[in-house]
């Protein structure tokens, strides 16, 4: 009992932060069309501003979610500056991973330059601890694992629903299209950065309450949203969303059976073997597209 | 009456290669326009040109008297200056309902978007029913009229098809081809490129012959010309 009771806890934690951050990997992704390797360190900077303003007196509540609108405008500037230059040319998917990847650096540099080295940590989202099923947990990963699901669901009706949303999936899969019906594709690319970068940071905070932070805190989990998109299938949003919970479970079982010690061979394992099976991933058509 | 665009001297291309030459034409001065021409002459590059999608490198457009070079695809289409592309690859995840809410979009159109849709379902029937399925799994001849559908939600005052029969079986071909006159008819002036020199005759009262990137011919209203004709001015020169 209490073992599958952690197992499943573990697993929708896990799934949690992971499906946060693939969720915005994907996005950008499938409006773009590049990888944005600085993601990972939207994350740790949207940790870093909540834990300055929590720092300058802020309370929580108002802390938090500037730090995601602050987010929202750092993404768009970074698309802005070192992605939107780029578009057009031949070879951009790398391009990109260039220039995401020394944008990050420079950023982590720059965190690293102004808080310093020391682990922080920022408030929970509740206090406290309780029981479930046998299982000690804290009433943040709770929180976590609750509120979650209620984001994606609100960004897929985002989608699905508004004209807006509309627009952002129609520049997903014709560039050319889209500005014959008057959308304005630039302002829709930096908006697709401006989503995921708020949603990283907003992982950042669920994460900076927990565990330490560091400036590099983002670069594992940059890791596990690649590998959950590249898992789940890079052509849908909600392909990333269950397999980013997939792999949270995956991860929970074999570090309950099998310990933390051999987890990420096993996940390297089941990720070489979805690529022979299915390149393309486990929950993707194969055409590239929102929704 | 004046006309409303103009094309005037313009040069365009891709990179370094050169594929418009310095090419005026007009339209909307006696009616339908149309524009045909061997392949790979320029004629895709000169309608890109004129709605935003590649920059002229010289010359001047004029849209209702206003220079439109340098503004973007997305002022363009609001002016009303629609432009259906070549080979209606459009959105292939997205319904056709999903399309038209998209042709909608500029706030130009926002206003007659019912009033549209009404005159998109009279005008092509068919599409009423498949109004929720994937462009993907149209057959050609039905992407063919999501996409000029896409184009008269977005209120056209010109409408530009960049050879809307490529590629359809005759029978499809010819409704097609009477669903484009019902909107001529309709009071759109039309811009037409199209490979089938019958329906252009039918369908528009000045011609351009586009080779090498220029006019090589122009033929204006009473100046009518046979089938023969217009084979020799292709194979001719
Ligand atoms: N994106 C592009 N990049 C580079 N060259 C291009 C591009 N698009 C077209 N060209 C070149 O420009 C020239 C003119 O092409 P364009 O598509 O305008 O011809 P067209 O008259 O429309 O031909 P068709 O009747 O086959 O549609 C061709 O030589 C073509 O190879
Ligand atoms: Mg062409």
């Amino acid at each position: 009992m209490s073992a599958l009771a952690e197992i499943l806890f573990g697993g929708l934690f896990q799934g949690s932060l992971y499906a946060m951050m693939a969720v915005g990997l994907a996005l950008v992704w499938t409006t773009i069309g590049v990888f944005n390797f600085s993601h990972g360190v939207f994350m740790m900077l949207g940790a870093y501003i909540a834990w300055q303003l929590v720092e300058l007196g802020l309370p929580a509540a108002v802390a938090f979610p500037i730090a995601v609108v602050v987010m929202a405008g750092v993404g768009w500037i970074l698309q802005a500056s070192v992605v939107r230059p780029l578009i057009g040319r031949p070879n951009i998917v790398l391009v990109v991973v260039i220039t995401t990847l020394a944008a990050g650096s420079l950023i982590e540099n720059g965190a690293l330059t102004i808080w310093g080295p020391r682990s922080k940590q920022i408030p929970a989202l509740i206090t406290g601890n309780t029981t479930v099923g046998g299982v000690g947990v804290s009433l943040h990963q709770i929180a976590i694992i609750v509120i979650t699901p209620l984001i994606l669901a609100a960004l897929c009706m985002f989608l699905n629903r508004t004209r807006l949303g509309l627009a952002l999936r129609a520049v997903a899969q014709n560039e050319d299209a889209s500005h014959l019906v008057g959308l304005n594709v630039t302002a829709l690319y930096g908006l697709a950065f401006a989503i995921a970068a708020s949603l990283a940071g907003l992982a950042g905070i669920f994460m900076g309450g927990y565990r330490f932070m560091s400036p590099v805190m983002g670069s594992d989990p940059l890791l596990k949203a690649l590998i959950v998109v590249v898992f789940g299938g890079i052509s849908s949003i909600s392909g990333p969303i269950f397999a980013a919970y997939l792999i949270g479970f995956f991860e929970a079982a074999c570090s309950y059976y099998f310990g933390l010690y051999w987890t990420p061979a096993l996940l390297f394992g089941v990720l070489i073997l979805t690529l022979m099976v299915r390149p393309e991933g486990i929950f993707a058509s194969r055409s590239r597209g929102l929704a | 009456m004046n006309p409303i665009l103009s094309v005037e001297g313009v040069t365009a291309g891709y990179g370094r290669v050169t594929v418009l030459h310095d090419i005026s034409l007009e339209a909307g001065r006696f009616g339908n326009v149309g524009l045909f021409g061997p392949n790979g002459h320029g004629k895709t590059t000169l309608l890109r040109a004129i709605s935003g999608l590649l920059q002229p490198k010289s010359g001047r457009i004029l849209f209702d008297g206003q220079d439109i070079v340098g503004h973007s695809a997305r002022a363009i289409v609001g002016a009303g200056l629609i432009h259906v592309p070549q080979g209606n690859r459009l959105f292939p995840d997205l319904s056709i309902a999903d399309c038209m809410a998209l042709g909608a979009y500029s706030p130009r159109a926002r206003p007659h978007e019912a009033e549209n849709r009404e005159k998109v379902v009279k005008l092509f029937p068919k599409l009423a029913e498949r109004w929720r399925q994937r462009v993907r799994t149209l057959s050609g001849g039905e992407r063919q009229m999501v996409s000029i559908g896409t184009a008269l939600m977005s209120h056209p005052r010109l409408l530009i098809l960049d050879e809307p029969t490529l590629g359809l079986a005759p029978k499809i071909k010819d409704e097609l081809c009477a669903s484009v006159m019902d909107i001529s008819r309709g009071g759109v002036p039309l811009i037409v490129v199209e490979q089938d020199i019958e329906f252009l005759l039918e369908l528009t009262q000045q011609l351009y012959l586009v080779n090498h990137g220029a006019v090589a011919t122009e033929i204006k209203p009473g100046e009518s010309l046979d089938h023969g004709e217009i084979m020799s001015m292709y194979f001719g020169h």
